[in-house]
């Protein structure tokens, strides 16, 4: 599994470098969304990844759901960090300022303290029954903010930051190559994410 | 006897707010905490003229704090005293919960009724839209209760718990903040505001109530 990764890992570093034309009006500067945008989807997988184990520990009790739930959470945690970094260089080339509190922002902002709550939570609840209660009960609370997030906060401030590769519009904005390499890198980092949520302890 | 829930839910409504009284430690956290921020943030300010879009903000991370000062113990008082054990064995946990949240929103609600005439005077503010302010108010008190009860319960077996229970509410009830913050910007001004950001809240106030219900009965 490992050997397919590092294979198509560089076979999208090799592309991205040589095959994909500069954008209009962005240039080179466009290509850091094939990390940008495969790291942003892995914390929102991660996210609900961690939720669904969370509802699956509650209902069967078993420990190791809880144990699947906090790994996800751990490697979304990570994720959502590069994922923002990523995006504030982005920001910082493009529009000029790192941060700005456009809409998105926002909610990947709001996804840092969910996961930093939450692994907080685990940190200070010593008991291992108790811990993995209390964190799948926070882990589901947290996932109600998302319809909020998506639906609501997006009307609420302007945004500058591009649609979604799949959006309202249903049209797509994109050159074919840029589209194959981004989601052949999508795909990528979802498998990274899974071989990484497979490993043994 | 067993009392149905609706009566145990105010019987622990009335138990907490009768050692509430005999020990007003929480209260008079709560509004001394509400007190101290708002004057610091009076004196840093040093009467300067605060832009209602700003004022409305401080007005909401003030309750959020003072919030989280005085509410993160509704469920750790319980267990230290050693009463968590008795009250679940009388009592239905949805029951508890209630009468815990009911309680929660009333210590809210008496926090804000003490700290909004000084948040008023000291920064010289003035509501032209009385109506819709105490809509926000009371839409964003009932949310973060609802939150925050459940919150408290989680932190019951945690450490470092007073930094612990904002961290954990703050995410939580953010969807409350930003809609309450635009429309008390609306109630200081006097401007035109949304009825969907009211109806937002309702709609996550009625989510967090449902979510606080169901997710309780799996905690121990």
């Amino acid at each position: 599994m490992w050997k397919l990764i590092i294979l198509l890992t560089a076979a999208i570093i090799l592309a991205a470098i040589f095959f994909v034309p500069p954008v209009r009006g962005l240039g080179e500067l466009a290509k850091i969304i094939f990390f940008h945008v495969p790291t942003a989807w892995v914390s929102v997988v991660g996210f609900f990844t961690s939720a669904f184990f969370a509802a699956k520990f509650l209902r069967a009790g078993e420990m190791k759901f809880d144990e699947l739930s906090a790994r996800a959470a751990r490697l979304g945690f990570i994720f959502v960090l590069l994922a923002t970094a990523s995006g504030a260089v982005f920001s910082k080339l493009t529009w000029g300022a790192y941060w700005n509190w456009d809409p998105r922002q926002t909610t990947i902002f709001v996804l840092i303290l969910i996961y930093g709550a939450y692994l907080t939570l685990r940190a200070a609840v010593s008991d291992e029954k108790a811990r993995a209660k209390v964190s799948a009960v926070y882990s589901l609370l947290s996932v109600l903010t998302v319809p909020f997030l998506v639906f609501i906060l997006p009307r609420m401030y302007f945004s500058l930051h591009p649609t979604p590769v799949i959006n309202s519009a249903g049209r797509l904005e994109m050159d074919a190559e840029i589209l194959a390499v981004l989601l052949a890198a999508v795909l990528d980092a979802t498998l990274i994410f899974w071989r990484l949520m497979k490993e043994k302890n | 006897m067993k009392l149905s829930s609706f009566l145990q839910a105010a019987a622990i409504f009335r138990k907490d707010f009768l050692v509430g009284l005999r020990r007003r430690a929480a209260f008079a956290a709560m509004a001394m905490f509400a007190l101290t921020t708002i004057a610091s943030l009076s004196l840093a300010l040093g009467g300067a003229f605060v832009e209602p879009k700003l004022l409305a903000a401080l007005l909401w991370v003030v309750i959020f704090f003072a919030a989280s000062a005085g509410i993160s113990g509704t469920f750790e008082d319980e267990a230290a005293a050693g009463t968590l054990s008795t009250l679940k064995l009388y009592a239905a946990r949805q029951a508890i919960l209630f009468g815990k949240m009911f309680f929660t929103l009333a210590s809210l609600g008496a926090l804000t009724i003490f700290l909004l005439p000084v948040f008023l005077i000291l920064f010289d503010a003035e509501i032209a839209r009385l109506g819709i302010f105490s809509a926000t108010v009371l839409l964003g008190l009932v949310g973060i209760s609802a939150a925050g009860t459940l919150t408290a319960a989680l932190t019951v077996s945690a450490s470092a718990k007073g930094g612990l229970f904002p961290i954990l509410l703050f995410p939580v009830t953010l969807p409350i903040f930003l809609p309450a913050i635009s429309l008390t910007e609306a109630a200081f001004t006097g401007a035109e505001f949304s009825a969907e950001f009211l109806a937002a809240m309702i709609f996550y106030d009625a989510i967090l109530v449902t979510a606080a219900s169901i997710l309780f009965d799996f905690l121990d």
